[in-house]
């Protein structure tokens, strides 16, 4: 079960809506929350919500703010 | 007009930050920026129009009128087709925009999409379906649109030619999984015969002059006391004439309105001076062109626009070949440094115009269409520099204004794509490189000594044809010749390449569109070796590419009775010889290419399976076949292994480099057994546009390590975003190990620099060392983007201060907040090399 960091929403990971990969060789994906539609840092190997994804809030990248949660 | 918008010191300031786009706004002349903030945002933006851009219903409106007139005529088909385009040409509304030197819009309105009802129902139902495009009042307008798409219900030309296809293919086609775009020869790309029509030996009237010649001379002979095959045959001569002079005609009425409407307007509404005398050279230029060669560069630019907007009159133009600086230098030249009727400063701004008049230019296109364009209308990719027939370096002033203006006008498209060879000047390479430092994405950089023998090696153009080539894409080389010239390239041989490894896991049943797709080649469980694996691969490739190319052979030797093009055919030589349409194969030598999209997964998943599955053992096929079914959900372990302990393309790493040469090798080998109308070659050419993106959501998960719903590479022969670890130089090495004249007919490669390394004088030594490498390694292409990734995640959150911030997105840029969140952070997650 994940808890659903903006709305406390709690259901199995994969009903989180897969939306893409933050970093294909990293361990965290976008999801989206089914009730409150928010996006979300996942880490798929232990099904945690990280973190909340605003526009340019919460970048990725080689050199971007998720790299921390990436590595 | 040619002065700066205004004086103002903060020019320095803000090129000191880097915010070119300010810089710009403050160095261009008052007319340009004017012109430049007058003009409508068409680029859909993500997959939709923006508000306020409109479908035009007059188009539509004006041909099925006449559609519905000419039902009962005894015309030809042929005939009716230019008689359908010239009542659209006599009867549009024409405007022309305050301040503008050139003239001439697809649209009745500068808002407008002009809508072409003739060519495809599906198109015709996306224009009922699109709400926010339909103009006010909608309810009326979705009536008159609901009568339309009833009318050509089945009268299409894709209605039409469906019944005659093989029904297999089109249906595996038109599911989306495979293919993109339609077959007909009148929605694709068009090249021209510049050298018949734009090098100032000829206008439309001389045109016209040499068809009534022909036809005087066929009516005399099918009247000789004989009879044969031949003089039988000579009557579908006749009618491809008559057409073509019915539509030359009407472009050069259309001109005489726009000089007559510039006439009336200096004549009786004008009162500022200068404007007067303006509009009368728009007059005088109009009453020249097209009928008459240009007299100088504002007429050989307004003959250039004509040519376009008729074109889009007739068809879907995905594309813009165009070579702007070889056909219009002369008149630079003599304008400038001869005549010196023109400062440079004022032809400066002619050419930031002809920019902005092209950047304007917009068709209502399908969803699929802008999700895959993303940002823009259409890829004008624009040739500037190369060689001349001689071999001789074609770089001039005017190359020179043209990168000059771009930096000016900042339009996202047309985009330039620049010919290297070794005899460019510095100072050129220079101007070229303030384009990309500036931001632009653009330049694109080809390497035309390797394009030349490429072009020479797969279609056996003569060398002298070969030089004269343009993009007739975002990367293919095309010459502009007799017989070199292909009058369309229809877009569905376009290959989502991902699904051929895909298909071998399924056994080429697509999950996503639920359908047999693919070979069915065995469960993928029971291949006992990476080499039966390798088989398996091969075979789905060459079904999914012989799908795609079989409909396209198909549609083209249909075209020239079932899909004319009286127009395109009046400007160019072999029909003007021959009296056949310019789709006729028979008068053609055939430039014909595979677009492969999404194609490097297919290497890097290779190279995964080969190490870890055959070469290590750590994991059987029937589990990676389990783990891939299941999207890698609750595999996210293995995922991992098999993007971080597999090796990556893009990293000089023989192991996975040797199999990218492996795939290639089989696609050139296909590429040659495959043969288009004109008996000429498939050759593949890797590159994406946001293909990436749109395929997200169709592509299965892969070996490389993607779920499905994650953005697929960003394409041609670019490694995997982030994946490329260890630097520029190794990136180079490996796509400088294809061989880029016999595997393939082009090959795209992304790169992201620093734009703070790239500063100065020190940054171009740099960029030119690398470029010498990029040379040596015998790459054909390159390009870059150099906006750093603070500036991208700020105009994520801040759109609207970031309106102007260009970025190459594949063959073409786009305003960053053009394009989605998605295909945003697909460019910010890809590596920025550090040079030196």
């Amino acid at each position: 079960m994940m808890k659903c960091i903006a709305c406390g929403n709690e259901c199995p990971l994969e009903e989180f809506r897969y939306l893409y990969n933050a970093r294909i060789d990293a361990p965290i994906s976008i999801r989206q929350c089914t009730k409150c539609e928010a996006w979300i840092a996942v880490d798929e190997l232990k099904g945690v919500a990280l973190q909340q994804i605003g526009p340019g809030e919460a970048p990725w990248g080689k050199s971007a703010g998720i790299e921390g949660l990436a590595e | 007009m040619a002065q700066p918008a205004l004086k103002d010191t903060r020019v320095e300031e803000f090129e000191k930050k880097q915010e070119w786009w300010w810089a710009a706004e403050k160095r261009r002349s008052g007319r340009l920026d004017y012109l430049r903030k007058a003009i409508w945002k068409k680029g859909a933006i993500g997959g939709l129009y923006a508000p306020g851009v409109k479908t035009d219903l007059e188009q539509a409106v004006l041909t099925t009128n006449m559609a519905k007139a000419l039902e009962g005529s005894p015309d030809p088909y042929v005939v009716k087709s230019a008689k359908l385009f010239a009542h659209i040409l006599d009867n549009k509304t024409i405007f022309i925009t305050d301040h503008a030197q050139l003239v001439g819009y697809t649209g009745s309105l500068p808002n407008t999409m002009n809508w072409n009802p003739s060519i495809a129902s599906i198109l015709n139902s996306e224009v009922f379906n699109d709400p926010i495009s339909i103009p006010e009042p909608v309810d009326k307008n979705q009536a008159v649109i609901q009568e339309i798409v009833d009318y050509w219900a089945g009268k299409t030309d894709l209605d039409k030619m469906m019944p005659v296809f093989d029904m297999d293919d089109l249906m595996k086609m038109l599911s989306g999984s495979i293919g993109w775009g339609v077959p007909l020869a009148r929605g694709g790309y068009s090249n021209k015969d510049y050298e018949y029509i734009m090098t100032g030996k000829r206008g439309f009237q001389d045109i016209i002059d040499e068809l009534d010649k022909k036809m005087d001379e066929i009516d005399d002979a099918v009247h000789e006391p004989t009879a044969n095959k031949e003089i039988a045959m000579m009557y579908d001569r006749l009618n491809n004439w008559e057409a073509m002079r019915i539509a030359l005609e009407a472009g050069i009425r259309i001109a005489k309105r726009y000089a007559r409407l510039a006439r009336i307007m200096a004549e009786n509404f004008e009162e500022d001076p200068k404007r007067k005398e303006e509009l009368l050279k728009i007059a005088a230029a109009c009453e020249q062109v097209p009928a008459h060669p240009p007299r100088n560069l504002q007429e050989s630019f307004q003959y250039d626009i004509f040519i376009q907007m008729m074109s889009r009159t007739e068809a879907i133009e995905g594309a813009w070949p165009c070579r702007p600086d070889y056909y219009h230098g002369p008149y630079y030249d003599k304008d400038v440094h001869i005549d010196k009727t023109l400062t440079k400063e004022e032809a400066l701004d002619l050419v930031g115009e002809f920019l902005i008049r092209a950047a304007e230019v917009c068709q209502f296109k399908p969803k699929w269409a802008r999700e895959g364009l993303q940002g823009i209308d259409g890829t004008w990719v624009w040739t500037m520099g190369g060689v001349d027939e001689k071999g001789k370096d074609a770089c001039n002033d005017l190359t020179i204004a043209f990168m000059q203006a771009a930096r000016l006008v900042r339009v996202a498209n047309p985009t330039f794509a620049f010919r290297w060879h070794p005899q460019v000047k510095d100072e050129v390479m220079r101007e070229v490189f303030e384009c990309i430092r500036h931001g632009l994405g653009y330049p694109s950089i080809r390497n035309d000594p390797i394009l030349v023998s490429n072009a020479m090696h797969w279609h056996g153009h003569p060398i002298e044809e070969a030089r004269l080539w343009v993009h007739q894409a975002c990367m293919s080389p095309n010459p502009t010749t007799k017989h070199g010239y292909q009058p369309m390239r229809m877009a569905n041989a376009t290959a989502n390449c991902a699904k051929i490894i895909e298909y071998v896991f399924t056994s080429g049943f697509d999950p996503v569109v639920n359908m047999q797709v693919g070979a069915e080649t065995p469960d993928v469980s029971t291949f006992k070796n990476f080499e039966a694996f390798f088989d398996a691969w091969v075979l789905q490739m060459r079904t999914i590419f012989s799908i795609l190319v079989r409909s396209v052979n198909r549609a083209r030797l249909l075209a020239p009775t079932m899909t004319p093009r009286p127009f395109l055919s009046g400007l160019s030589e072999r029909c003007i010889e021959s009296g056949q349409d310019t789709c006729d194969p028979s008068i053609a030598r055939g430039n014909a290419w595979i677009t492969a999209f999404t194609w490097v997964e297919n290497a890097d998943s290779l190279a995964a399976v080969k190490k870890l599955v055959f070469d290590e053992g750590k994991y059987s096929l029937a589990e990676l076949k389990d783990a891939l079914a299941k999207n890698w959900n609750g595999y996210e372990d293995m995922r991992l292994d098999f993007v971080k302990n597999a090796p990556k393309w893009g990293n000089d790493d023989d192991d996975v480099d040797r199999i990218m040469l492996r795939c290639l090798d089989a696609c050139a080998k296909f590429s040659k057994e495959l043969k288009c109308p004109c008996g000429n070659n498939w050759p593949i050419l890797p590159e994406n546009v946001s293909g990436n993106i749109h395929y997200a959501n169709i592509v299965g998960a892969l070996p490389n390590g993607r779920r499905l719903g994650d953005a697929l590479y960003d394409g041609g022969i670019s490694p995997g975003p982030g994946l490329d670890k260890k630097g520029p130089t190794a990136v180079l090495k490996s796509c400088g190990k294809i061989d880029h004249v016999t595997q393939g007919r082009a090959f795209l490669l992304n790169q992201r620099l620093s734009p703070t390394q790239l500063a100065g004088e020190k940054g171009f030594q740099l960029w030119k060392a690398y470029m010498r490498t990029w040379a040596d390694l015998g790459l054909d292409h390159v390009q870059f983007n150099m906006v750093d990734d603070a500036t991208l995640r700020s105009a994520q959150k801040d759109p609207e201060k970031y309106q102007e911030v260009i970025v190459r997105v594949a063959g073409y840029s786009a305003h960053f907040v053009d394009i989605s969140r998605k295909t945003q952070d697909n460019i910010i997650q890809r590596t920025v090399q550090g040079l030196g």
